[in-house]
């Protein structure tokens, strides 16, 4: 169990403030009601008052809700007997009333008052300032009033709320620029692509430790190496040379299937050939031989 | 515990029967209950109190501020009963010091009519 030490109030002059209990002592919840805290430090004035010193959080919560519990039945009933006599305020006669109800004798408030002798009072809890500054997004330049709206009317909203604008941008142009960025773009293909080569086949490290950061594309081993750097190759040939060897071998394919099919012919029919590029082979005359 | 502090007696009733409510009223004029004004007065609106008089204002807590002191003093009464019953040497020497715990509040709610069960858990 708790329990809480009054010291401080004890050391307090007869204004109690709400600095008096600590805050943990009320209520530790995400927030803390200020009026229920309040309500928690005047009944600890009054615990004090009647003489204890300490008392238990348990203790204080309970009468602390049932201080709260009621003030809110009171009013209640007040303004139940208000209405029953068809008021629509209360007047002293009602409260007298529920007070009554409630097993409240009014005389005997009237000699709890007297008798009281070293009231506290506890301070009325200041008004929270809401300190923050709700800032509010500024978009573009807001337009000045025209002449004829006069300056105490509100300003106009942001320009984006009812201007048209344009949503594309104007290409750029300029010779240096556009270098830039095919440079640019460039050169982060090039890393994409070493950083793919690097992720996707197999990496060298210089170092001995295994590290992430300095992965080198492993080199295919040639057992021509030389042949590399006898015969240079530059880049935008290669596709052209692909492409000449593509063309080679299929038109070596088509020999031979040609070939092939012309074996065949020359099985079939003899002599005959539906080629209309090649003459038929002529015979040499034979010369007359002269008798 | 002397006659005053017990809770609404006869005798009280007698001895101030004299004083008409609108002199108690006129006399809260100027007199600040421990409850500060704007705290009761949030908790009456809450339930549909509304009042311009921050007298009744003060009466009621005034009357709260009784009901609870009330509590409090037999719950005193109660302390004191059972520290004597022990009469525990831990006390003695210095001022006594009392504390208010469960133990005592219970069975004086009671008395009240109000039933407290201790909760699983406090927070």
């Amino acid at each position: 169990m708790e329990v809480i030490i009054c010291e401080t109030l004890h050391t307090q002059p007869k204004v109690l403030t709400m600095a008096a209990i600590p805050s943990s002592t009320v209520e530790s919840g995400t927030t803390i009601d200020p009026r229920r805290k309040t309500l928690a430090t005047a009944v600890s004035a009054i615990l004090q008052e009647a003489g204890f010193f300490a008392f238990e959080k348990a203790a204080l919560g309970t009468l602390t809700e049932m201080l709260q519990s009621l003030l809110c039945e009171i009013g209640r009933s007040s303004k139940q007997f208000s209405e029953q006599a068809l008021r629509t305020v209360p007047v002293v006669g009602d409260v007298v009333m529920a007070l009554l109800e409630l097993g409240i004798n009014v005389t005997s408030v009237q000699a709890y008052k007297q008798r009281l002798s070293n009231r506290m009072a506890v301070s009325t809890p200041a008004q929270q300032v809401d300190m923050k500054q709700h800032s509010v997004l500024q978009v573009g330049d807001k337009k000045p009033h025209p002449f004829h709206i006069p300056d105490h009317l509100p300003p106009f909203p942001d320009t984006h709320t009812y201007c048209f604008s344009h949503s594309y941008k104007q290409p750029v142009t300029e010779y240096e620029a556009i270098r830039e960025k095919a440079a640019a773009q460039k050169k982060d293909i090039e890393r994409a692509l070493t950083k793919f080569a690097a992720k996707t086949s197999d990496t060298q490290t210089l170092f001995l430790t295994d590290d992430k950061e300095f992965m080198l594309v492993g080199v295919k081993p040639n057992p021509k190496a030389y042949l590399d750097a006898l015969m240079p190759r530059d880049q935008v040939f290669e596709e052209e040379e692909e492409r000449t060897r593509r063309k080679k071998r299929k038109a070596a394919q088509e020999e031979a299937d040609q070939q092939e099919e012309k074996d065949k012919l020359n099985d079939s029919q003899e002599g005959e050939l539906d080629n209309p590029y090649l003459r038929p082979v002529k015979m040499p005359r034979k010369p007359k031989v002269k008798k | 515990m002397d006659s005053n502090q017990q809770q609404g007696g006869g005798q009280q009733i007698s001895r101030t029967a004299g004083v008409p409510l609108s002199d108690f009223l006129m006399q809260l004029e100027d007199y600040n209950p421990t409850i500060p004004d704007a705290v009761t007065a949030y908790y009456l609106n809450s339930s549909g109190f509304e009042t311009a008089d921050g007298r009744l204002v003060r009466l009621i807590s005034l009357a709260a501020q009784k009901f609870i002191s009330d509590i409090a003093n037999d719950a005193l009464q109660h302390c004191k009963m059972r520290g004597s019953q022990q009469s525990s040497s831990k006390t003695k020497g210095k001022d006594k010091r009392f504390t208010l715990t469960m133990e005592d509040l219970t069975p004086v709610l009671a008395e009240y009519g109000i039933t407290v069960k201790k909760p699983h858990y406090y927070i």
